[in-house]
């Protein structure tokens, strides 16, 4: 597990925020390295989706203070998101186009490099056929757009890497690639904030795993050596979560 | 590119694959062509018969015999209104109002043998105008294209991936406006193109095809403009789609036949029954010339007795009969000039409250432009009669002094002047008003259309600033 800099690549430091009356988030503390894997975890509805859109500066939140690579994500949107590539959860992508052009044309609205240098070997790293680059999406299968969504995120080669429920829809062996993929991330000194429901996959490659619950991280554990994560304890843990909300 | 350039270019990408939008905007403009051609095949076609019947009816007057000026008085003038070049494109009020005209001593008869009380079935499907289906059909299929345009996006997550991309909601509404703005523009160019062939071709001025254009231009914008903003504002497409289409049927639909029969309700025009009733009253108050003790005609007598010096009418060089048929003539036409004047200020006063109104429907504002600039509107009609009034007061007045003057030197059982006489008589000759004649019609409605647009496009500004914050 290779530490990064002093500073934080993520930071949320007793970050609120409200849909409403509804209190969602209520004093989250968290923060990601550089070359670091963070599995945020919690029940549906705990706010984890919710905090990469404070990290994304889609909402701003009532209290507390909010860093992607020092960038305050409210005051300079522009600014954090050039420093982020973002899966959201359940994106669909266009269906009119292509893999590929879908991914040209949002790395054209990131102002990036649209080459096949750039897109083909993201699309091979993810693992999608080379026989559907160049086939619209609308006949993709879940899974297929997914990939697609993730080798866009790659492709923008970024040192920040949101990732809402990256590996639902993928079958193990994608699920196994998306982790070797990660790995490369890490050695890259990306900082990735995951959120997922897939036990199983953040305990492989995950450096930390944090459960929020009640709109804060309320626990949190560090990968040891050797078994790094006692898996059958985090799923009772993680049941326990669930119950909760 | 510039991120805005971007969504616009993926919008037309994404409408050039859409079989069904190309479907539809393919029919649109199939449409506006059939419309122009069979339009214009018609004004042709009516145009024709015009001169036809023109010729063959001032032919018959000249061919008149030998005859009593008072017959000629009755025997009239048929004239017909020739329809002004851009009238293919919007018929206006051409349809209503009528054409043709019998002129005659003593009475102003209205135009007759509007397209639409005549017309079969069939001739009723030849009204498809070019102005139709820009007015009332563009908008539909505008809607149809543009309704979805943001709210599609935030609706399958693309709107997020978009922003986290840095891209601004402002310039998601910007690339999205440009891309539906220019859109309005293609669809309306087929109709643009064949009114620009009119003028390329000097059968029309482009004095009125260029403004004829703008405000098209400007009545398809502001439908595209409209359904981008919607979609911004409202977080459901279908919720946008039936909004739009609820306004197209109350702002193109409902209003702008709701408003004049609410403008007539408010200032009532008396029918053309009516009208003759009352006129036939206040003519017989005027007087009899026939009955020797009519105080008014008594009066006349004598002072045309003392301006000739004379004692009595059959001293007098001139025909008293044909005097009294000039000054009943004169009479006359002052009352129904009167009543017409009336009836105008009546019917002026609800086109003046159908305007005030076409600031809620634009439509009323791109129909008043658009007949206004193809000859076709109310004022257009109006001027028609008031020449051919002043024609039919001239002729009738001629015969009379003819009548006046002539007869005296004939004399006999019964008096008869030579047909030569009804060749020197004056045609009626049309002079087409300009459009520009009045200002007012064509300034309020580019105003409206323009104070749409410009309204619109602060509420854009608005829109894009609360799609910014609503982003999640
Ligand atoms: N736009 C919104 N308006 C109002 N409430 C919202 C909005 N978005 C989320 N919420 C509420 O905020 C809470 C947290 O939502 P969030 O999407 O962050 O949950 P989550 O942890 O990602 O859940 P899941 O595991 O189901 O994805 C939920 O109660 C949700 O109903
Ligand atoms: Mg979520």
């Amino acid at each position: 597990m290779a530490q990064g800099t002093a500073e934080p690549a993520i930071e949320l430091a007793g970050v609120q925020h409200s849909y409403g009356t509804a209190p969602v988030l209520r004093g989250l503390d968290l923060s990601v390295q550089r070359g670091e894997i963070y599995a945020l975890l919690g029940g549906n509805g705990a706010g984890k989706s919710t905090t990469l859109s404070a990290l994304l500066g889609f909402i701003a939140p009532s209290s507390g203070s909010v860093r992607v690579c020092g960038i305050d994500p409210v005051s300079d949107p522009r600014g954090a998101r050039a420093q982020m590539a973002y899966v959201p959860e359940n994106v669909s992508l266009y269906d009119h186009l292509t893999a590929r052009e879908n991914i040209a044309y949002f790395l054209a609205l990131a102002g990036h490099d649209t080459g096949a240098s750039v897109i083909e070997p993201a699309l091979g790293a993810v693992g999608l056929d080379s026989q559907a680059w160049d086939r619209r999406m609308s006949g993709f299968s879940k899974g297929m757009r997914q990939k697609v969504a993730i080798a866009l995120a790659l492709a923008r080669d970024v040192p920040v890497l949101l990732l809402d429920e990256p590996t639902s829809g993928l079958d193990p062996r994608a699920v196994l690639e998306f982790n070797g993929l990660l790995d490369t991330a890490r050695e890259r000194q990306v900082a990735v904030l995951m959120v997922t429901h897939d036990l199983v996959s953040a305990v492989d490659i995950a450096d930390r795993i944090g459960f929020l619950t009640a709109g804060r991280i309320e626990e949190e554990q560090q990968a040891g050596e050797g078994a790094r994560f006692d898996l059958n304890a985090l799923h009772d843990r993680y049941a326990g979560t669930g119950q909760a909300i | 590119m510039s991120s805005v350039g971007l969504i616009a270019r993926d919008e037309w990408r994404a409408l050039l694959r859409n079989r069904a939008g190309l479907l539809a905007s393919g029919l649109l403009v199939l449409l506006v062509l059939v419309a122009s051609f069979t339009s214009l095949e018609r004004r042709v076609a009516i145009e024709a018969d015009r001169e036809r019947y023109q010729a063959s009816v001032d032919e018959q007057f000249d061919q008149q015999p030998d005859r009593h000026p008072h017959r000629m008085v009755h025997y009239g003038q048929f004239v017909f209104r020739p329809i002004a070049p851009l009238a293919f494109f919007d018929t206006g009020v051409d349809s209503y109002t009528g054409n043709t005209i019998f002129l005659e001593g003593h009475r102003q008869n209205s135009a007759n043998f509007a397209e639409a009380r005549q017309s079969s079935l069939l001739m009723r499907f030849g009204q498809l105008t070019p102005a139709f289906v820009l007015q009332t059909l563009a908008p539909l299929l505008l809607i149809f294209l543009g309704f979805a345009s943001i709210s599609r996006e935030r609706e399958r997550g693309t709107l997020r991936l978009m922003a986290a991309q840095g891209v601004a909601a402002r310039q998601v509404m910007q690339g999205k406006l440009l891309a539906h703005g220019v859109i309005a523009l293609v669809i309306g160019l087929p109709a643009f193109l064949v009114l620009g062939g009119f003028a390329a071709t000097g059968a029309a001025s482009w004095a009125a095809v260029l403004p004829m254009i703008g405000g098209y231009a400007a009545w398809l914008l502001l439908w595209a403009v409209l359904g981008v903003i919607l979609s911004a504002v409202l977080r459901r497409s279908r919720d946008v789609l039936a909004v739009l289409i609820g306004l197209w049927m109350v702002g193109v639909i409902l209003l702008p036949r709701a408003l004049p029969v609410a403008a007539e309700a408010r200032t009532q025009l008396d029918t053309n029954i009516e009208t003759e009733i009352a006129l036939h009253r206040e003519v017989a108050e005027i007087g009899d010339s026939h009955d020797p003790d009519d105080p008014y005609f008594n009066d006349f007598r004598q002072r045309v007795l003392d301006e000739y010096g004379v004692e009595s009418v059959e001293d007098l060089p001139v025909q008293y009969a044909g005097l009294v048929s000039i000054e009943g003539e004169r009479l006359t036409t002052g009352i129904y000039a009167d009543a017409a004047e009336r009836s105008r200020a009546r019917e002026d006063a609800q086109n003046a409250l159908v305007h005030d109104f076409s600031l809620i429907s634009p439509l009323i504002a791109i129909r008043q432009l658009s007949m206004t600039l193809a000859g076709s509107d109310l004022a257009a009609h109006y001027d028609f009669l008031q020449q051919t009034e002043a024609f039919r007061y001239d002729f009738v007045q001629r015969l009379n002094r003819m009548q006046a003057e002539l007869i005296p030197g004939i004399g006999g059982e019964d008096p008869r002047i030579s047909a030569e006489y009804w060749q020197d008589i004056p045609r009626f000759h049309y002079q087409a008003p300009s459009p520009f004649d009045r200002p007012s019609d064509l300034i309020w409605p580019a105003a409206v259309l323009l104070g749409w647009l410009a309204a619109l496009s602060v509420l854009a500004v608005w829109a894009s600033r609360r799609l910014e914050r609503n982003l999640r």
